[in-house]
């Protein structure tokens, strides 16, 4: 192609080869953008879900969490969307940590899973497992660690506050839970605690005495209510879930001469909150790579598809390269017309699968939620320009390599060969 | 008709390995073809005159023997070479149109100037288009012609760039024996007005003897040549 004027035509003449067979096409750019579409969902999803563990895990406030010894990938989850098998730790290592002269700041709270008992505002909450997770905290210390905390304002939610410490009939709740349960300020919230060594769950009502603005974060889906009414509901006392620590100076060092320090306690470990980064995002790593095998696997089929339906079109087309090739088309001009229109499919394919993940993300984002849980709140699948650019390369690429075979097979015809073989 | 030789060959030997017999398509020919010349070329099947005319027209090289086009020495060139020498000097014709069908006649027409790298001037193609007898077809798509229109288009997609050597080979083979004449008088037309080189092979002898030169093959050998006045 040597000059701006013959491209274009190029461009024109692949596009019209590949209308010849529109449905043989249209597979072929299926196959292709399917393969996209997964590879676009996984990078999105790749992306969005070490997003959302930054986030989640910023807006816990603290930089260090103790706990009772016992598996910190439970424990991080636990911290971030709640679980079961939870794990406490001894109050007075609250009152033995709080003097540690590198802490700028701590607070200790207790983690509680609730029933909720059926409100009757939903038809199908009996149908539903339904838990709550219910978060005892001291507030001055809670709120001086996510000071953007807020009382939402506005219709039914005017006079919100948060609970004093001696309170036992108080809650604070969420946004989400909030809007889940239409609560409003001064409505009652009932819920249904098994105390720890009982069987039979123990019906509560409370006060709703404010709702939080939305966060994005597990704080939206919480139930706040004073620590020690928490550690009596769940028949508790004295015992912690995790003390969040906020240092002085946080760096590598501070955090192995505090851990140091505090490691010899027993039954308690130091959790630095970039390693619950990491510890989540290996959770998931083995099925981000079982997910990314799917999609090599995707686009292999399609580049074989590819390869294919190019390979059909070339031999179906042998006498009219022939002639092309007798009336002067070299090589070369064979093989970027052929090549071209490899390329074209892969294009079309890559713009088509694009959308697709796109206009997909909310159900990808839904499936991967109900498969399994990811330890975070917020969207986990994130499909930015550059995921899209990159998969649009990638199909690229994939047209560059699936298009040097049939592109070489066509060129090397013979004419005279071709236009025989072609049936003239 | 010009006296210049434009295509001189000598000797012209074309073997083909059929397993392990070496078959003697083209066995010792010598023929010079004049500028401006319609040649035909007549013969049973097998008799090597297809062989023969795509060794003249650069489609293929040959087994032994000198070949000149154009003046160039064309004998032991490559593929890669002999499409250089092909290339805005021959325009072919064959039994079968091989048009595109998703193009319309005007773009099959103008397709081996985008391989020249030329633009297509509108005017000429109309001109083209209007010598074949098809200027009021230039938007239809091959599937809305009938044969001896699709071969006329062929004829126009081989004249647009204006080739000094016309090669056809049985470009009667698929019509009927009023198109198969209007298709020959068109070739006359082309010799007689535009002083183009024809080279023709054909079944039909009522044909093949319109031409200035017949040349008849049997066995890959010269038998006859004839001359019409």
């Amino acid at each position: 192609m040597n000059n701006a004027y013959v491209f274009p035509r190029y461009v024109v003449l692949a596009l019209k080869n590949l209308r010849r067979r529109i449905v043989r096409t249209m597979l072929t750019v299926a196959g292709v953008a399917l393969a996209v579409a997964v590879a676009v969902s996984l990078g999105g999803f790749m992306l969005g879900y070490r997003g959302a563990i930054d986030r989640s895990i910023d807006m816990l406030g603290f930089q260090v969490m103790i706990m009772a010894k016992g598996c910190p990938y439970e424990a991080a989850t636990m911290m971030l969307k709640g679980g079961s098998g939870l794990l406490y730790l001894p109050q007075d290592t609250y009152t033995l940590v709080r003097k540690d002269p590198d802490i700028q700041s701590i607070t200790p709270v207790f983690i509680g899973i609730a029933q909720k008992e059926g409100s009757g505002i939903r038809g199908n909450d009996k149908a539903e497992k339904n838990f709550s997770i219910i978060s005892g905290v001291e507030v001055e210390s809670f709120q001086s660690m996510k000071p953007w905390l807020k009382m939402k304002t506005g219709s039914g939610h005017d006079g919100g506050r948060w609970f004093t410490d001696s309170a036992t009939k108080e809650v604070v709740i969420g946004f989400e839970a909030a809007e889940y349960e239409q609560r409003k300020v001064g409505d009652t919230f009932y819920v249904s605690i098994t105390p720890a060594g009982g069987v039979e769950p123990v019906r509560h009502e409370f006060k709703v005495v404010g709702i939080l603005e939305r966060t994005g974060t597990q704080d939206d889906g919480t139930v706040y209510m004073p620590i020690s009414a928490a550690q009596e509901y769940f028949n508790r006392k004295g015992e912690l879930t995790i003390l969040g620590i906020k240092l002085k100076e946080f760096n590598m060092f501070k955090m192995k001469d505090f851990e140091g320090r505090w490691l010899k306690l027993p039954s308690v470990q130091v959790v630095g909150l970039q390693q619950v980064k990491n510890t989540l995002i290996n959770l998931v790593a083995t099925a981000q790579t079982m997910i990314a095998a799917v999609a090599i696997i995707a686009v292999i089929v399609a580049l074989i598809g590819v390869i294919n339906t190019i390979l059909m079109s070339v031999y179906e087309r042998t006498g009219e390269i022939g002639i092309m090739k007798a009336l002067g088309a070299r090589k070369s001009d064979i093989f970027e017309l052929i090549w071209l229109e490899t390329l074209m499919i892969c294009i079309f394919g890559a713009i088509v699968g694009s959308v697709i993940a796109v206009v997909g993300t909310g159900a990808v984002e839904t499936a991967i939620k109900s498969i399994t849980n990811l330890g975070v709140s917020g969207s986990i699948v994130q499909i930015t320009p550059s995921v899209i650019g990159y998969a649009i390369l990638g199909a690229v690429i994939l047209g560059f390599f699936g298009g040097l075979y049939p592109a070489w097979r066509a060129a090397s015809m013979r004419p005279i060969e071709a236009i025989r073989e072609g049936g003239a | 008709m010009n006296t210049e030789t434009i295509i001189e060959a000598k000797n012209l030997k074309r073997f083909y390995q059929r397993g392990i017999e070496t078959v003697k398509a083209l066995d010792g020919v010598d023929i010079s073809i004049k500028k401006g010349e319609m040649v035909s070329v007549l013969g049973p099947s097998g008799s090597g005159k297809t062989t023969l005319i795509n060794l003249l027209s650069c489609l293929e090289a040959p087994s032994e023997g000198t070949l000149k086009v154009n003046g160039k020495d064309v004998a032991g060139l490559s593929e890669d070479n002999l499409v250089e020498v092909r290339r805005g000097v021959l325009g072919f014709v064959f039994q079968q149109f091989h048009l595109l069908p998703t193009l319309t006649v005007t773009e099959n027409v103008e397709l081996p100037l985008l391989f020249l790298g030329k633009k297509p001037d509108p005017k000429h193609t109309q001109n083209v288009l209007e010598m074949v007898g098809l200027g009021d077809r230039r938007l239809h798509l091959p599937k809305e012609l009938s044969g001896g229109q699709m071969q006329r288009v062929a004829i126009a997609r081989a004249l647009i760039i204006e080739p000094q050597i016309l090669v056809a080979d049985e470009p009667t083979g698929n019509l009927d024996k009023k198109n198969s004449e209007a298709i020959f008088d068109l070739f006359r037309k082309l010799c007689r007005e535009k002083g183009l080189t024809i080279l023709i092979t054909t079944h039909n002898l009522h044909l093949g003897y319109q031409a200035d030169r017949i040349f008849t093959l049997e066995d890959g050998k010269v038998v006859n040549i004839e001359e019409r006045k």
